[in-house]
């Protein structure tokens, strides 16, 4: 009796050390969750952009419909991206992850592409409707990279608690956390060939 | 189990994180984030840069955009500026914007008209909570309709004058924002003091109920449990729990011991601490000019050139 007395306080003391916040338990918990929010808003954003893009095509198509070529490669490139629905559990897999990034990538260099072509068609480019559409692009191109920026950091952030002492211990053996992938500087191959001009 | 295998992998870790740490404090130390350029204090609705507007036109947009503030809660300011020094200009303005914290926290309602002159760029930049009124679309067309034509025939005080006039009427037309929310400061500040105080009488009845009879160490396991309750508001109010524990604890162990009393002696300390930290944090709380209120940017709005 006397026995499990003594032992009664130090049991505690170290059930209260492990779940105290020093060994990151809540942290690396909370980091996990903000990294899967921010996740979202990148996809949410994703999907407005595929969104816009029909209204787009049938504009530009009113005007320039003899650019098949340029119009195809942007209609084919969404239906690529549509057809990747990635939930915060599926990006936990570099590879998918790399394939999501690869087919959003083709889709905006399809939009580029389109965008370059449509400045041979002053009609188009004076169509109020058309330039709705295009501040809407650009628009969300810019919030798609602010959603890409911020869920950088918290992977980032995320990722250092995982990988940093004491907290990787909680992570390794209590939760069982692993790092998660980040997007690459916006594809290395695309950034460094040059543009294509030609006359 | 758990425990002896964190002994044994504890030691190779630590060198290896040790290594890692080092690694990666002198590539931030080789690599300091390259800010080109840097943010202006936010002194007013109006930061002219550029010096582009003079000084009754300043005043009078000043007041509207105040009125405006007063009318609908939202946040609209102007910064001009003479050059973004070679950052693109959707990088620079979104950094303002959130620097800034234009709008109010949890509503972002801000919203932010940028004017580059040696570059010739406009941005209007809206806060998340104002992207459904304030359409990239409408301030595409604000752009071009309001401020470029102006713009190009050299009237810039004009152009900032109907663009911000438009950027109001747009979000006066069908947009009313809910009441300031209070300032952020206050709820964290009374939950750190709550968790305190909390720490203190968890550790301190821990302390008494469990421990053996000898008084340090009572007092001792009693300032654990109460650092490892507060520790989650931060160290510094940790220590304090913890020290307060203990103090009170061999307080109370060496008063003779009458139920009564001790409870009610309890109860006086309680309230010790609290006091010292609530002053604190109602001084830090002022409100002096124009301020941002914690407004969020998602990269809403559109830019123009001229």
């Amino acid at each position: 009796m006397t026995r499990r007395r003594r032992w009664t306080p130090v049991l505690l003391l170290a059930g209260v050390l492990l779940i105290q916040p020093g060994c990151g338990y809540n942290e690396l918990q909370g980091l996990d969750e903000e990294t899967n929010a921010a996740w979202s808003e990148v996809l949410n954003q994703y999907q407005r952009r595929a969104d816009l893009i029909p209204n787009l095509v049938e504009v530009v198509k009113g005007y320039a419909a003899h650019e098949r070529e340029t119009l195809e490669s942007v209609i084919q490139a969404r239906a690529q991206v549509a057809g990747l629905k990635l939930t915060p559990e599926a990006i936990k897999d570099p590879a998918a992850f790399e394939k999501f990034q690869t087919a959003q990538q083709e889709l905006s260099s399809a939009l580029t592409r389109l965008m370059v072509v449509v400045e041979k068609y002053p009609d188009l480019k004076a169509n109020e409707n058309f330039r709705d559409l295009q501040s809407q692009l650009e628009g969300t191109e810019n919030r798609i990279a602010v959603a890409r920026k911020r869920y950088i950091d918290k992977v980032a952030e995320y990722n250092k608690a995982v990988r940093f002492f004491p907290t990787n211990l909680t992570a390794k053996y209590l939760l069982h956390l692993d790092v998660k992938p980040n997007f690459t500087v916006a594809d290395e191959k695309a950034v460094a060939k040059p543009p294509e001009v030609k006359f | 189990m758990r425990l002896r295998e964190r002994q044994r992998t504890s030691p190779g870790e630590i060198i290896r994180t040790s290594a890692l740490c080092l690694t990666l404090a002198l590539t931030c130390l080789f690599a300091s984030p390259s800010f080109g350029l840097e943010v202006p204090p936010l002194t007013g609705r109006i930061v002219d840069r550029a010096g582009l507007l003079p000084p009754d036109v300043a005043s009078t947009l000043s007041a509207e955009l105040e009125a405006h503030e007063a009318k609908t809660g939202n946040q609209v300011a102007l910064l001009t500026l003479p050059s973004l020094e070679g950052e693109p200009l959707e990088d620079f303005s979104h950094r303002v914007a959130t620097t800034w914290k234009l709008g109010w926290k949890g509503t972002d309602n801000g919203v932010l008209l940028l004017v580059v002159m040696r570059e010739r760029k406009v941005r209007i930049e809206v806060g998340y909570g104002l992207e459904g009124v304030l359409t990239d679309a409408r301030a595409s067309r604000i752009i071009r309709n309001e401020i470029i034509p102006r713009f190009r025939a050299g009237a810039f005080p004009d152009g900032i004058t109907a663009g911000l006039r438009a950027i109001i009427g747009t979000l006066e037309g069908t947009y009313t924002a809910p009441a300031r929310p209070p300032a952020p400061q206050a709820p964290a500040a009374s939950s750190a003091l709550l968790t305190l105080a909390l720490a203190v009488l968890v550790g301190t009845a821990i302390g008494l109920l469990l421990s053996t009879r000898r008084h340090s160490a009572r007092g001792l396991l009693g300032s654990v449990f109460s650092f490892s309750i507060a520790q989650s508001t931060g160290l510094l109010l940790g220590v304090l729990a913890a020290l307060a524990t203990f103090g009170l604890i061999l307080w109370l162990v060496t008063l003779p011991p009458s139920r009564h009393r001790r409870a009610r002696s309890g109860f006086d300390f309680d309230w010790g601490p609290p006091v010292a930290f609530g002053g604190d944090a109602i001084g830090s709380a002022g409100d002096i000019g124009f301020s941002g209120g914690g407004g969020d940017f998602g990269g809403g709005g559109a830019s123009g050139d001229w």
